[in-house]
This record gives structure tokens, C-alpha cells and sequence, in this order.
């Protein structure tokens, strides 16, 4: 030994990854938005410049999941199942804010060897609204406006904050107040691609493609989507709420 | 913990059309603990050109001082004023010096040149390294956060009322997600004829 003292070397295995990414939601008031990119890293190599981590679970819900990749499609995949088990018993899909107390009771039962992810989930509530709930690793979790989650929630969290949320904004005088998670889709989806092409520009672990998921309550108006590419994922129950897909090139270096 | 982040704080330096905004939170703590909310980290180095100090508050002061010094003896002995871009290589020089025993400050730079009118923002790293950015620099422990909204803030030629929204809002978002940075913030906007000073209403927690 160099400092002449006998000591055993410990070798220990380290059972989590950090893959990089980022994932945001956004709640309207009749839509919410749930977006990811699609770069997979570890430390400085890029694993793949195509992984999706934005999932749509029901014809109301979709769910972004980001942290360690293996924990983060084992977790996707019991939420499906579970959610099916659901759909077989009680023959209706299951409501948003059951998955979302769903999603704590799974995290919170691997509470002393948690699943590294976070979890933000998007989608319509019963009464029509749209919704954004996140969660921490061990199921701490909170219904919010918007969220940002990942690698760059540092760098989008704030911008978020002052969009979303108009913190550090008065309106004008004899101005109606700002009222967050009632923004129009053709604002929110801007602010969206703004925050990843943010985010791609300083962080490294951050870019190649973008996927924002649209779900939208029922009966409403979807013209807004069309000049966008938005791409519509078929529903289970055709005629109540919708989901759409548009997707986006992010810089690649 | 860093030694960078003992005290806390933030500073961030923009360029506009035909002018330059250097701006600063006002914390200053021993580690999570508030100590001061009037510590203001952006100095006058000349009546267009500011300086801003981020890192250990010691050295923010020590350094503050020896490049009063060393501008001081620039201008009596070429019997004029320092111009921004030479400033930044005094900052450089200043640090690198201390290549091996750094002061732990990073250095934003902001100024006006007094020969060709045009804008000049800078920083460096601990050890004198310049980034002669044409956009916007950053520093400091709310650096990430700053970088996210300015990249998402920020556009090319704005005027000085408008070069002041967008810092004010970049650095106010910034600190409000930062425990170690806030507590109220100061704003310059530099333009050839004269220099804006704002205090700014920010939240206190």
C-alpha cells in the first residue's frame, strides 16, 4: 500500500445510471401539453439520439418519465399494466387523478430502493380541465400548471415560472390579473419548443428531437393543431378526449 | 459544499443595440444564513465601463480594490481612460497571476468603448480565461438558471428600456429558484451619453 497501511479495497455496484434529458408539462384550460426530447446519454457519450420518454397511457393521460432509463420503462410498463387491470375490472379508463394517486402509492412502495424517476403526468381531468401532476422519486407529488423535470429543469424551472406562472409580471393598470394554466395552445406550444431549444443551446445532455404530446378534452376545437403536423394518436373511446403528437428536430452537436 | 458557493450571489451582463446592462442580486450569506441584503456585487471602473464580481465576498472586495489600483495607475501613466476590451485583458491577467491559489471570484465585464461607441460585455473563470460573448454572460450560483431564461429572453438589438426589461426579468426568475442568490437586485443600463441605475422590487425570501 503507498501510505504503508494495510486496507481492504472496497468494491461496490452501483445499481442507478443517470441518462440525461429532460421532460415539461404545461396545463391549459382545456388541454395540457407534455413534452420530452429524445437524447439518451451517459456521462459524456450520447447512447442514442432517438428515445422516447413521453408515453401516452389512456385516451386523458400521458406520462413523461426521465431519470435512470431501465427504471424509467419498468415503472411505464406496471403503470400500463396496472392501468389495464383497471380498464378489466372496472370496464371505463381509469380517471387522471386515480393514476396520479396510483403513481404515489407505486413510487412510495419502493420507498427504500427507489425507482430514479421523475414522473410529471399530463392529461384531463373528469370535470374537463387539464392537468399537470408531478412527483418525486419516492411519490411526493403535487397538481401544478406546468413543471419542468431532468437534466435542464434548472435552466427551464424559471423561464417556466415567468411564462406560465407570469412571476415578476403586473399586468398593465385596469388590466384583467394573470391567471395561470389558462394560456391559449398557440401560446403554450411556442413557449414549449422555446425552452428546449433553450435548453439544447447550453446543456449537453439535452437535444436531437422533440415530442410534445397534445391532449385535449373532449368537443374541443382542434384546428389549432393542424397547422403544426400534429398527428393524431387513434383513441380507445373515438368521440371523448383526444391525443396528438407533433414533433420537432432539436440541434444534434 | 464549494468555496464558490460560501456566500452566495449572482451576477449577469447583457448586450443591446448601442448599449450594455450589467445587473447583480444583493445577498450576501454565510452559507444558508442571510447576512446582508445590500451587498452589491457591480462596480464603476470608469463613467462606461462596470465590473461585476461573483464568488467568495472576501476576494469580491480584494480584488474590487486592486483593480482600483491597477485602473488608477493606467490612467495616470497613459494619461487617459481604460477601454473595456483592455480592461478584460487586466482582468485576465490580474487573475492568472494567482494561477495555482486562485481568488474565487468569476468576472462579468460591461462597458461602452469610448473610441468606436461599441458595446463590450466579457467574463472569465477563476483563472482569467475570457468569453467575449455577443450575447449575454452569466456567473455566479444562480449561473444555470440564468442561462436558461436569457437563452429563452433574450433577442439581438434591444433598446435600453427594453435591454433593461429583459435583464431585470433574467436575473429576478433567475434568483427567485435560487436559495443562495436574491434578496433585492441592482440594475445598470450603460449607453454612450449616460448610465441607468435601478434598484429593483424583488421578492425578499
Amino acid at each position: 500500500m503507498a501510505d504503508g497501511h494495510q486496507h481492504p479495497i472496497e468494491h461496490r455496484f452501483n445499481p442507478y445510471a443517470e441518462n440525461g434529458g429532460t421532460v415539461l408539462a404545461i396545463a391549459g384550460a382545456d388541454f395540457a401539453v407534455i413534452a420530452g426530447d429524445t437524447r439518451q446519454t451517459e456521462g459524456y457519450s450520447i447512447q442514442t439520439r432517438y428515445a422516447p420518454k413521453v408515453f401516452k397511457l389512456t385516451d386523458r393521460a400521458v406520462l413523461a418519465v426521465n431519470g435512470f432509463q431501465a427504471d424509467c420503462s419498468e415503472f411505464v410498463k406496471r403503470v400500463m399494466q396496472r392501468i389495464e387491470w383497471y380498464r378489466h375490472a372496472h370496464s371505463k379508463q381509469m380517471p387522471l387523478k386515480a393514476i396520479a394517486r396510483m403513481i404515489q402509492t407505486m413510487l412510495y412502495g419502493k420507498r427504500f430502493f427507489p425507482y430514479y424517476t421523475y414522473n410529471i403526468l399530463g392529461g384531463i381531468e373528469e370535470d374537463g380541465t387539464g392537468a399537470v401532476y408531478s412527483f418525486d422519486p419516492v411519490g411526493s407529488y403535487e397538481r401544478e400548471a406546468c413543471r419542468a423535470a431532468g437534466a435542464a429543469s434548472s435552466l427551464i424551472q424559471p423561464f417556466l415560472d415567468n411564462q406560465i406562472y407570469f412571476k415578476n409580471q403586473t399586468p398593465a393598470p385596469g388590466a384583467a390579473p394573470f391567471v395561470p394554466g389558462n394560456l391559449p395552445i398557440d401560446v403554450v406550444l411556442p413557449i414549449v419548443i422555446d425552452s428546449f431549444t433553450s435548453a439544447t443551446e447550453r446543456h449537453i445532455e439535452v437535444g436531437d428531437g422533440l415530442e410534445m404530446f397534445v391532449v385535449v378534452a373532449k368537443g374541443r376545437d382542434v384546428s389549432q393543431l393542424a397547422s403544426l403536423n400534429a398527428e393524431e394518436i387513434p383513441a380507445t373511446n373515438p368521440g371523448e378526449e383526444r391525443v396528438f403528437i407533433v414533433r420537432r428536430e432539436l440541434k444534434k452537436d | 459544499m464549494s468555496i464558490m458557493d460560501y456566500n452566495g450571489g449572482s451576477v449577469l451582463a447583457m448586450k443591446g443595440k448601442n448599449c450594455v446592462a450589467i445587473a447583480s442580486d444583493l445577498r450576501l450569506g454565510n452559507q444558508a444564513m442571510t447576512v446582508a441584503m445590500n451587498f452589491e456585487k457591480v462596480f464603476p471602473v470608469t463613467d462606461c465601463l462596470y465590473l461585476g464580481l461573483a464568488g467568495l465576498a472576501s476576494d469580491v472586495i480584494t480584488l474590487r480594490e486592486r483593480f482600483r489600483y491597477r485602473v488608477n495607475m493606467y490612467t495616470i501613466k497613459e494619461e487617459r481612460q481604460i477601454e473595456p476590451a483592455t480592461f478584460a485583458q487586466l482582468v485576465s491577467s490580474t487573475l492568472y497571476e494567482k494561477r495555482f491559489g486562485p481568488y474565487f471570484v468569476e468576472p462579468v465585464i460591461a462597458g461602452i468603448s469610448k473610441k468606436t461607441g461599441e458595446p463590450f460585455i466579457a467574463a472569465t473563470d477563476v483563472i482569467g480565461c475570457l468569453n467575449f460573448a455577443k450575447d449575454f454572460v452569466v456567473c455566479g450560483t444562480a449561473s444555470d438558471k440564468l442561462f436558461g431564461v436569457a437563452e429563452g429572453l433574450w433577442e439581438p438589438d434591444l433598446e435600453p428600456e427594453d435591454l433593461f426589461e429583459t435583464i431585470s426579468q433574467t436575473l429576478m426568475n433567475a434568483v427567485d429558484r435560487d436559495a443562495f442568490s436574491g434578496w433585492g437586485a441592482i440594475v445598470h443600463v450603460i449607453t454612450p451619453e449616460k448610465v441607468i441605475t435601478r434598484t429593483l422590487k424583488a421578492r425578499m425570501d
